[in-house]
């Protein structure tokens, strides 16, 4: 039996790494007694996988992990006893029973962010707009990429602008950080991290971004099937 | 509290930001303005280091569980975070609450290692703390210490309030209900100070003067307030089954340097190896039953969630009841995959049946610690160990699978011989040859063996807290002479800082003039002594130069058995007289035997082990 769970992480502990957070689960596991299956061979290991892995310092709403289970447990019984366990600010939302399915990883295709930034050009957000969308109205942006090409790293232009969908300019918050939401592609097929998004609109736009200074917050992961966009929950 | 958008923005910054943000599994958070007493309880290293010490977790614990109480928890900020937070003028600042530190009521430091003292003062000057307790007034927190450094105190005596001699569970209550009591009418910290230090094991430095003679040693050191006690005796639990024992601890979300469940199963040690400040001061062994530990664990595993159980004590193979125990955990746990670990394998009492249980889960490296090359020179630091018991336990663990053995020595031991240091290579290639004597197909494994020597500093309160340290130059030139030896790439050999170990030595055995040679020390940019990385000698020698300290009157100069020492106001309940018997025995290399066999007298007055063993 495979749970797909969608789980939250916020506020100081998205100061957290990936792996760490994989112990965080792995230890609930254990403390919660979830019977879940472990890997064959000399050193065992729990059978789960966290998707698309958030990078450090970034919050999110919606993370998805898949689990494999050695037995059928009740899902709701499931979600209480993990978050029981589990900090305030790394919660469970919701949890489905899979019989089976592609993993969670290969599908995910988008995310949707939450950036919070300040730039010089607050007092007309109208202007700011409209470059943007001057901006996407490219059909090609650039940045540059370090890739490993066998063992050295490479830089190399890579056109991102396939890799941005819908992008919203909302206000300014209550500390006059602009607030703008953006889907980026994410996965294997395509990657576009929020702050290389950020350097690049910095970069074409001339923002004068503090860029020490950005808040980010992952609002949803979507999976995409013959030009279907999902949520994989 | 502190600016969280300036947290934010230098936790951006930062290698590992989780070092510094709290909010664990069993951590507390507490309404600050709700509670009578405010306890910040600094561990003066890196987060990593800091939550592996046990000592910690029971304190957290043992305070927090009183409701009128709050203890949050700080750590030394790692330098890229420390120079972040000056840049932005972050003050140093608690996990919990994320509260100044200087607005705590009391700010306590454990002692673990001499080398942390820079750090101590870098904490300070990071909370806008005066470094000297008379520099400070009733506005700030009242700065204490405790832990097995603060059995020579002296060197850090400037700078604290007050010390706790001993078992810091024992008397930390106390100390806070004295304080909340005062508080209720006026709090002066110079009439909490005079009260505190009438409290057994309290120990107050500004209260107490110290004289000296013309070559430098302690001629007197006498209390100058009344109603003080001249000796400070150490305070200690009696009995473990009923202290106070946290059924949960903190789990880091970052890995730590033990990163599972530690078990205390007992205190002291009946070995008496005469090195070993720790089998002293810890004095008399008193375990716990294997019920309660059974009890123990049971809530630690559903609190936690760890993966390891780690029996933790001095010497853990010498638990009277080990196989019991260790059988009792393992059909308790194997099923949910949960190990059990040992420490410190003693290669005497190494238990086969013991490793058995152990390795039904997971097989950890091998590591053990002969501390000396030759027999006369284990004979002198009375480590009851045979060369037949290295063999014993090594062609056991080379049959069982293992193959990478670590084995731990210390150069510059009292009467050692060129001949002892060789030793070291000798029993390194004797373990190397038990494993490819044996035949062919029975050799499992990668095989290395590892041979470790750490450089001797000579502790307060051990039989040889009067002999002289070996000079810089003398330590080198012994490991050159095994290092030059071993021509094995099967056989490694590596080494700890001689350069380190003589300041620790300096420190270890210091009085209270040295208080100015750490702050100029600090001054000239020290932090982070304990790591080699960090550690500055060039730096070091100019701040004893430039305070006109001799180092070798501190560390090389072997002391009479009549000089006053700097630490000898301090009762541990061993005997001074025992612990020149242990020395003239050591020169004699006459060994002395495990206190479960016979008593030896050692002057602990209620020793559960005297008799019980006759």
């Amino acid at each position: 039996m495979i749970i797909r769970a969608k789980f939250n992480k916020k506020n100081y502990l998205k100061y957290i790494s990936h792996l760490d957070l994989m112990r965080l689960f792995q230890r609930t596991f254990n403390s919660c007694r979830i019977p879940i299956k472990y890997s064959e061979g000399f050193n065992p290991h729990p059978k789960f996988s966290i998707a698309v892995p958030l990078s450090l310092g970034i919050e999110s709403e919606e993370e998805y992990m898949d689990i494999e289970l050695l037995e059928n447990i009740a899902i709701e019984d499931f979600i209480e006893r993990m978050n029981k366990a589990l900090p305030d600010d790394i919660q469970i939302i919701n949890a489905v029973i899979l019989d089976k399915s592609s993993s969670i990883s290969t599908i995910l295709k988008w995310a949707f962010y939450e950036i919070k930034f300040t730039h010089d050009q607050i007092n007309d957000l109208s202007i700011l707009e409209e470059k943007i969308n001057k901006w996407l109205s490219n059909e090609k942006i650039f940045i540059s990429k370090l890739k490993k090409k066998k063992r050295e790293k490479v830089e190399t232009e890579v056109n991102i602008r396939p890799l941005i969908g819908n992008v919203v300019l909302k206000g300014l918050d209550e500390n006059n950080y602009t607030i703008i939401n953006v889907l980026l592609g994410i996965g294997e097929s395509g990657n576009l991290k929020p702050v290389q998004f950020m350097e690049a609109l910095n970069r074409d736009l001339n923002l004068y971004v503090d860029m020490e200074l950005l808040l980010i917050k992952r609002l949803a992961l979507y999976a995409e099937e013959n030009g279907n966009i999902y949520s994989p929950l | 509290m502190i600016d969280k958008l300036k947290l934010d923005k230098v936790l951006m910054k930062v290698e590992k930001p989780a070092r510094y943000i709290g909010m664990e599994k069993n951590s507390y958070k507490k309404d600050l303005d709700k509670v009578d007493v405010k306890f910040a309880f600094s561990f003066p290293d890196v987060y990593e280091v800091g939550m592996s010490h046990l000592g910690m977790q029971i304190i957290y614990n043992l305070i927090n569980n009183e409701e009128n109480y709050a203890c949050e928890r700080v750590f030394a900020p790692w330098t890229d975070m420390e120079e972040q937070m000056r840049k932005e003028g972050i003050p140093l600042f608690t996990l919990e609450s994320k509260e100044e530190v200087r607005n705590f009521d009391f700010l306590g430091f454990t002692l673990q290692y001499e080398m942390s003292y820079t750090n101590i003062l870098n904490m300070l000057n990071l909370s806008n703390i005066p470094f000297k307790s008379k520099d400070r007034d009733d506005s700030f927190p009242i700065i204490i210490a405790g832990g097995p450094c603060a059995y020579n105190p002296e060197p850090l005596a400037d700078f604290f309030d007050l010390f706790v001699i001993g078992e810091g569970e024992e008397v930390i209550l106390e100390l806070l209900e004295l304080y909340k009591n005062m508080k209720k009418t006026c709090l002066n910290k110079e009439e909490y100070l005079r009260q505190a230090a009438k409290i057994e094991g309290i120990y107050v430095p500004r209260f107490y003067d110290v004289t000296y003679n013309d070559n430098g040693t302690i001629k007197e050191m006498f209390p100058i307030v009344e109603g003080i006690p001249k000796v400070i005796n150490k305070r200690m639990i009696r009995n473990l089954d009923t202290m106070y024992t946290p059924e949960k601890i903190l789990v880091p979300y970052i890995e730590t340097v033990h990163d599972r469940i530690a078990m205390e199963i007992f205190r002291g040690c009946t070995r008496g190896c005469r090195f070993c400040q720790a089998g002293i001061i810890y004095r008399p062994i008193r375990e716990k039953s294997v019920d309660r530990l059974m009890d123990i664990a049971d809530k630690l595993v559903e609190n936690t969630g760890y993966e390891t159980i780690s029996l933790t004590s001095l010497s853990s193979c010498d638990y009277s009841n080990l196989l019991l125990l260790t059988k009792q955990l393992m059909e308790r746990y194997e099923d949910r995959k949960i190990g059990v670990s040992l420490p410190s394998l003693r290669l005497d009492s190494f238990s086969i049946d013991v490793l058995k249980e152990i390795e039904k889960v997971r097989k950890s490296g091998l590591t053990f610690a002969p501390e000396a090359g030759s027999q006369r020179l284990r004979d002198v630091i009375n480590k009851g160990v045979t060369e037949d018991d290295l063999v014993n336990a090594v062609t056991y663990a080379f049959k069982e699978g293992w193959s990478r053995i670590k084995l731990y020595f210390m150069i510059g031991l009292p009467t050692e011989t060129d001949e002892d240091v060789m030793g070291i290579k000798d029993l390194a290639y004797l373990v190397k040859d038990l494993f490819f004597n044996r035949p062919k197909e029975e050799r499992k494994g990668n095989f290395m063996v590892t041979a470790s020597a750490s450089c001797f500093v000579p502790k307060p309160f051990t039989p040889f807290q009067w002999f002289g340290q070996n000079t810089i130059d003398e330590f080198m030139r012994k490991i050159y002479l095994v290092k030059d030896s071993i021509k094995d790439n099967k056989v490694s050999f590596n080494y700890h800082d001689a350069d380190l170990s003589y300041m620790e030595a300096i420190f270890a055995r210091g009085d209270r003039r040295l208080s100015k040679l750490l702050i100029k020390a600090w001054e000239k940019g020290c932090k982070y002594d304990g790591w080699s990385e960090y550690f500055k000698y060039d730096k070091w020698l100019e701040a004893l130069e430039e305070t006109n300290i001799d180092g070798y009157f501190y560390a090389n100069r072997t002391r009479d058995f009549d000089e006053i020492l700097p630490w000898d106001f301090i009762n541990t309940g061993v005997s001074k007289e025992f612990l020149i018997r242990e020395y003239k025995n050591a020169i004699e290399g006459k060994t002395t035997n495990d206190c479960r066999e016979r008593c030896r007298g050692c002057g602990i007055d209620d020793c559960v082990m005297r008799g019980v063993f006759n």
